[in-house]
Parts: structure tokens; sequence; C-alpha cells
């Protein structure tokens, strides 16, 4: 046991240098915000995202990798409204990592600062998952994705000030570029305006605020219960009176109760990326809008 | 140039082109008192200068970061709307029940049927009592009540206690946690679960089976912890490496019990080191393998062995040190890293115990003393699968080598059973969220030596277990 500490400082000394940083280490809960940080912080960051868009990002435990990439970190950016809850205090208390504490610059939940959709009045795990702050999948809100990268620009030049004019130059090339998508995407999706959907969870909410399309009805009786026989029978009765013209799951959603729901109703069931890199078309933010409202236009033209 | 720097200039120039202006009879006094006037002004008219410069620069400094959150104001303006409908104002960052502790219950209970009396203990090891097996029939198990929640920026706090069905409450935890030493470094203090092992600092309401492993309930008294400080350090790299070190009184002796007399020292009772290293391969596994170390002393008092006492009914006394040596593995499979549908865990762990001190035996009457030394080990490996979303099955077997026992003098009183101890466990269980799960478990028990025949007496049990989580949502431990 005594080797034990010139051991370490050996092994230390060996691996201090390449790991030594002229960037900033950033872990990114989802890779909808690895990618906003590659968008504001360009070559001065290194982003670490923890999940894919094929995990349900609710469902992930503190598994060692990412409490050894949290340690290092000189910012977290999650999502927050307690979309993370089951893991990111514990990835945070084990880290013994000061700078990703709460309260601290180097800790962002992207959802504290921008405006929040299906806030539930009453909160109660009756009623399923709960999120009380409201629908934690922000990522699909233009909106949202602005405020965000704002805030993100924010604490990029809190925890590097070197870099707040590049940070900042980008995020006004950013915002312009945004602008000019959001307005595309706008006209992009007009046939989709008043079309009604089901949806397998609340993934795509801000999405179909912003398009302004109807959601009918979720796969899940309850938010984060499985589809049960007798609540996708509920569905099909709706149907006649309140018809939805395509079911839509995410990435990391089973397919099998979506398509089977969508064979009953007669109608195309489709996938959406939850996140960047839940499709081969969503290879960044605006990848990620652009091929959604693709395939849900697509669906359109083929349901007729 | 800018305007206001501009309007200087042309002030300054003015006072300068009127002076001359009302000097129409200019003396040497007066020439003086002009210049002086003029140096006066040149003077004041610097200083303000130099007054506007500032506040130019302090103005360009806002215009710069007016320009920053030109940005945000639009975007906020754009979002005026959305943001009137949502009736609540924003709450800043995830905190329960504001700025109360995040409190949380856990009930359990079970129905247990078993072939033999259940409270009869492992042969051969001497069994803490600190977890003892369900009754026949239905019980209630321990109900926990948990709090836990930052103190302030440096310090998180967190409280556990158990309250048996028949009453009383024990704390299990209460200890505080460094958030603000940073570089990898975190302290704990109070009364906290050992990091030695895997399933050690797991809480029974999170075990995998309605019961502990067998080497967990005899080596380390189902969840073995102490009063102390421990100092955990994760080096700066890219893989998880944790190095931990533990101090504390030597509340309990590990696997026998609880110790009554203070021992010797000023109380430094108990050592533990342990180490973990842990990864990811690919999206879909995930591993973490640990070695660990208790290091223990009785103090010259001694501790009851209490499976001796079983044996012969006298009081027995043994004093010295323990050693309990520790190797852990676990690893996890899910597809592409998704566990909602399917996902596979695997762990085993396996511990060896030395004992080395002095023997009293039948203290209250022939009181005959002696050297002991004991050497006993003991494994598990489980298996748990979900095959579907909320079921799961596992296996678990267990098995206790009853090693070598030296008893030296009092080899003429007592004899050490050689009997080895092992057990299946078969469970399926079904968590429709995770807050709640409902579990039947079935064991072939082995673990008892039938004193007649010397082979094993067979137990089949039978457990459903209900578990269920309220308040604020648990962390998912890997």
């Amino acid at each position: 046991m005594k080797k034990m500490p010139k051991l370490f400082l050996v092994a230390l000394l060996a691996l201090w240098g390449p790991l030594a940083h002229a960037t900033v280490r950033v872990f990114a809960c989802e890779p909808e915000w690895g990618a906003l940080v590659k968008e504001i912080a360009g070559d001065r960051a290194t982003v670490y995202v923890a999940t894919t868009a094929m995990q349900d990002v609710h469902r992930i435990q503190a598994r060692p990798s990412l409490i050894a990439r949290a340690r290092s970190a000189d910012l977290v950016v999650c999502t927050g409204a307690e979309l993370e809850i089951g893991w990111i205090p514990m990835v945070r208390s084990q880290s013994g990592n000061e700078r990703i504490q709460l309260g601290k610059p180097g800790y962002l939940e992207v959802a504290s600062f921008v405006p929040r959709i299906e806030v539930p009045t009453v909160v109660d795990r009756a009623l399923g998952d709960m999120h009380p702050q409201g629908n934690p999948h922000i990522q699909f809100g233009p909106r949202q994705m602005q405020l965000a990268a704002v805030e993100v620009e924010k604490r990029l030049a809190q925890v590097d000030p070197a870099g707040e004019q590049d940070y900042r130059t980008r995020l006004a090339d950013f915002t312009r570029r945004w602008k000019d998508a959001t307005a595309r995407w706008a006209t992009l999706g007009a046939p989709l305006k008043g079309v009604g959907v089901i949806q397998y969870h609340k993934n795509f909410s801000y999405l179909f605020d912003f398009l302004g399309m109807r959601e009918t009805g979720t796969l899940e009786p309850k938010p984060g219960v499985e589809p049960t026989s007798s609540h996708l029978n509920e569905l099909i009765t709706q149907q006649k009176t309140d018809p939805a013209r395509m079911v839509i799951r995410s990435s990391y959603h089973a397919e099998g109760p979506a398509q089977w729901l969508a064979s009953r109703i007669g109608v195309p069931s489709i996938m959406l990326p939850a996140t960047v890199g839940g499709t081969p078309g969503a290879k960044d933010l605006f990848g990620l809008y652009d091929d959604s409202i693709r395939r849900m236009l697509d669906a359109l033209k083929q349901g007729g | 140039m800018p305007p206001k720097r501009l309007m200087a200039a042309a002030l300054v120039a003015a006072a300068v082109v009127s002076c001359p202006v009302h000097a129409q009879t200019p003396s040497g006094d007066d020439l003086e008192s002009i210049r002086r006037q003029l140096q006066e002004l040149k003077q004041t008219y610097e200083t303000r200068i130099q007054a506007l410069e500032a506040r130019l620069k302090a103005a360009e400094e806002a215009s710069r970061h007016a320009e920053r959150s030109a940005a945000q104001a639009q975007t906020r303006a754009e979002n005026a709307e959305v943001a009137a409908a949502q009736a609540q104002p924003q709450p800043v960052q995830a905190q329960p029940n504001k700025l109360n502790p995040a409190i949380s219950l856990i009930l359990n209970g079970t129905w247990g049927r078993y072939g033999h009396d259940p409270s009869s203990r492992v042969t051969g090891f001497a069994a803490s009592g600190g977890e003892v097996s369900p009754p026949r029939g239905a019980s209630l198990g321990e109900s926990e009540l948990a709090m836990s929640g930052n103190v302030d920026p440096f310090f998180r706090g967190s409280f556990r206690a158990s309250l048996a069905p028949e009453g009383g409450i024990s704390v299990e935890e209460a200890f505080f946690e460094t958030l603000a030493l940073g570089n990898g470094f975190t302290i704990k203090g109070g009364r906290f679960f050992s990091g030695l092992g895997y399933q050690n600092a797991v809480h029974p309401h999170a075990w995998d089976f309605a019961d502990a492993s067998l080497v967990q309930r005899v080596f380390l008294g189902t969840n073995y912890g102490d009063d102390g400080i421990q100092l955990r350090y994760l080096p700066p790299l890219p893989v998880y490496l944790q190095l931990g070190a533990e101090i504390g009184r030597g509340r309990t002796f590990a696997g026998v019990g609880d110790v009554t007399r203070n021992p010797e020292g000023n109380g430094r009772g108990s050592e533990v080191f342990f180490a973990h290293l842990g990864d990811d391969i690919g999206d879909s596994h995930s591993y973490q393998v640990g070695v660990s170390h208790l290091r223990q002393e009785s103090g010259t008092q001694g501790v009851s062995l209490f499976d001796y006492d079983d044996l012969t009914g006298v009081t027995n006394l043994f004093s010295g040190t323990q050693h309990i040596t520790g190797v852990d593995f676990v690893y996890k499979w899910a597809p592409e890293g998704n566990p909602v549908y399917r996902n596979f865990k695997f762990a085993t762990e396996w511990f060896q115990r030395r004992l080395d001190g002095r023997f009293a035996f039948d203290t209250r009457g022939i009181n005959s003393v002696d050297g002991f030394q004991a050497r006993q080990s003991g494994w598990y490996a489980q298996a748990v699968y979900q095959f579907m979303p909320y079921w799961r099955t596992g296996l678990r077997f267990d098995r206790l080598s009853a090693g070598s026992v030296a008893l030296h003098a009092n080899a003429a009183n007592l004899t050490p059973p050689a009997f080895d101890p092992r057990r299946w466990s078969v469970m399926v269980d079904w968590s429709p969220s995770e807050f709640s799960r409902v579990r039947l478990q079935y064991n072939r028990d082995e673990t008892r030596e039938n004193a007649a025949t010397g082979a094993a007496l067979t137990d089949n049990q039978i457990f459903l277990q209900y578990v269920y989580s309220l308040g604020a949502h648990g962390a998912h431990k890997f």
C-alpha cells in the first residue's frame, strides 16, 4: 500500500502531459447540446456527449464512464426539467469536480432558461413520469434552441473568458443562420399546419407547436408507461372522431406498437430522430429539423 | 472621432480664440494672468476630456454587452407569447420541495415460506444478525425514510433511517459529503455504508434479489458501515478509476455484530481501502472491477462469535484482528445503451476473511484462552435479464468455504464445522414503473448442516415481496 502514492504520481505525470488542455472540455448530457456547443465554440471546445439518439435519456444510469468524463469537465450542459434526474445528480456528486456543481457557471440546465410547454397543473406520480417544470424535450423548439444558444455562449464565455470574442462572433453567426432556417422550416412545414398526429411519447410537442400541428394522442397511456392494448384500442376508437394522419415514434422507441396502431387506423407509421444522430440526415441541429419535417411531409403525401 | 470628443475640442478652441478678443490693452501682468487662465482652462478641459474618454470607453463596453444580449432580447420578445401562456414563473434549476431536502419513503414487505426454522444461522460462520431472513408468513420489512439535499455550496447532506416493524428506529446512514474540494477529491463523513465491494453500498430496496448474498451476509453483516470518514479520489483519466480510503471507530465487527465496548486506540477500529476501475465498451457494454480491503481491531475486550455459542451454548469471546479482502466485477449490457426494452446485468464478488487473535472458550466457566486463526472465503455470481419492459428474471449462486480454523488448546473443547454452505436462487420481478416492484423468488438453501448426518439440510424457500418508493426520484446507480 505504501508504494501506491509514488506509483500514482508517476502514472499521473505520464498521463497529465497529453491531457493538459488548451480547449474547454464540455460534457453534454444529450447530443443536441453537444451539437449546439460545437456551433458556438467551434474548435475551442472538446465535446463529450453522454447519450445517443437511440437511448431513452430518462433511464440512463450513472455509469463509471460518465463519472470519469464529468470529473474533468469545465462545463456540463444538460436539458434539466428533471429529464436527467435519475443520473446527473449522482454523476455530479461522484465526480469530485467543484466546477460542475449546482449554481456554478460550469453547470447549465438549459430548460431553466427557455419557455416550456405542457407544464402540468396537477403533479402526482399516479399520472405517470411527471415533469413538474413542463415538457423537457425542448430541442425541437426553434425559439427554445435560440435562447439556449444565448445561454450556452454566456456560460462558455464565463468558463473560458479568453474565447469571449470567438463565442460572440459564432453566436451572431448561428443566430443569423438559425433565424433563416426557422423561416425556411415554417415555409417547408406549412402543409403540416393543422395536421393531427399520434406520437409515442411527448418527444416532438415543441415541433408540433412550432408548425401548428395537432397531437391527437400518445401511444403511452401515461408518460413513461409502455403502450397497453386497452389504450391502443381507445386510440382506434378516437380515430373516428379526431383523426390522426400519421403515427410518430422517436429513434429510441420500439417499432411494434406504433406499426400495429398505424396499420389498424390506416395511416403511415414513421420514425423521427429523437435528437441529433437519430437518423443519417440529422447530422447537426439544422439537419435534425430538416430531416424531421421532410419525414413528416413524406408521410403526409404517402397517406394521401 | 466620436461626437462628444469633437465637441470638447471645439470648446477648447473657442476658449483659446475668445481670449485675445477681451485682452484689448495687454500689460505684462495681464499677459501673465491670461497665460495662467489659459493654462487653467487647458488643464480643466484636459481632465474633462479624459473623463469623457473614460465615459466613452464605458459606453463602448456597454454597447458590446448590448450587442451580445441583442440576440437574447430579440428571441425573448418573440417568446413573450409562449412565456405569457406559461402561467408559472420559471423555477431556477431542479430543486424538489424548494429549499427542503428531497424526501423519500420505502415500503416493503414479504410473504415467506420455509421448510425449516428461518432463524437458525449459516453453519460454521459467525453471522451478523444484521440481516436475518424474513419470518414465516406475511411480514412487514423495514421501512426506510431518507432525506438528502445540498447544505450550502460546499456540502451535501444525506440521512436514511430504517424503521423496524416491531418498533424502533435505526440510523442506517447519516453523512455529509463535500461538493467544493475539486480536483477529483471528495470527503464523506458521518455514518455511511462502506465503499468496499460492489453490492455493499446498495440499499436493500435496490437489490436484485429478495435477500443479500451469503458472502455479504456472513462477512459484511449485509451492509457494512461505520462511523468515520471516507476520502475518495478520481485521477484525471479517460477511464473511471476511483480510489478510496475510510477510517472508522469500528462500530461493528463486520459479519459478527456490534462491538459493545469501544476498542482501544481512541476508537480507530477499522480501515478500508478500495479501488474501482470501469468504462464502456462501445454503446452497449459497460463494466466495473474492484478490489477492497477491510481491517478491523476487536480490542482486548473481544467480541462474541455467535456461531460457536450456538454450538456449545456457552459464551465465547474473540479478540484480535479481522482482515476482509474482496474482488468484485460487474458487467452490464443494453442494446445501444437503451435499457428500456431489454438489458442484462452480471455481478460477482469474492471475499476472504482472516481472523487472527485469541479465543476465550466458555468465559463464564472454564475460560480457556488460547490463540485463534481462521481463514474463510465465499463468493456469489448473479445474472439478471430484463426480457421485456417491466419484467426481469434472475439467477444467483452462493458458495461459502469453511476454510481452516485453528483453535490451538481450545481444539479440545470445540470442533469447528467443516461444512461448505451453498444456495441457488431464482427470481422473477415485475416493475411497472421505477417506483414499484413485485418479486417472486425461490431459494434452494443448503446453508445449514444436518448435525445428525453431517449432510446439508435442504430448505426450499419461497418469497413474495413488494418494494415501493415514494417521493423524491432515486438515483440510477450503476
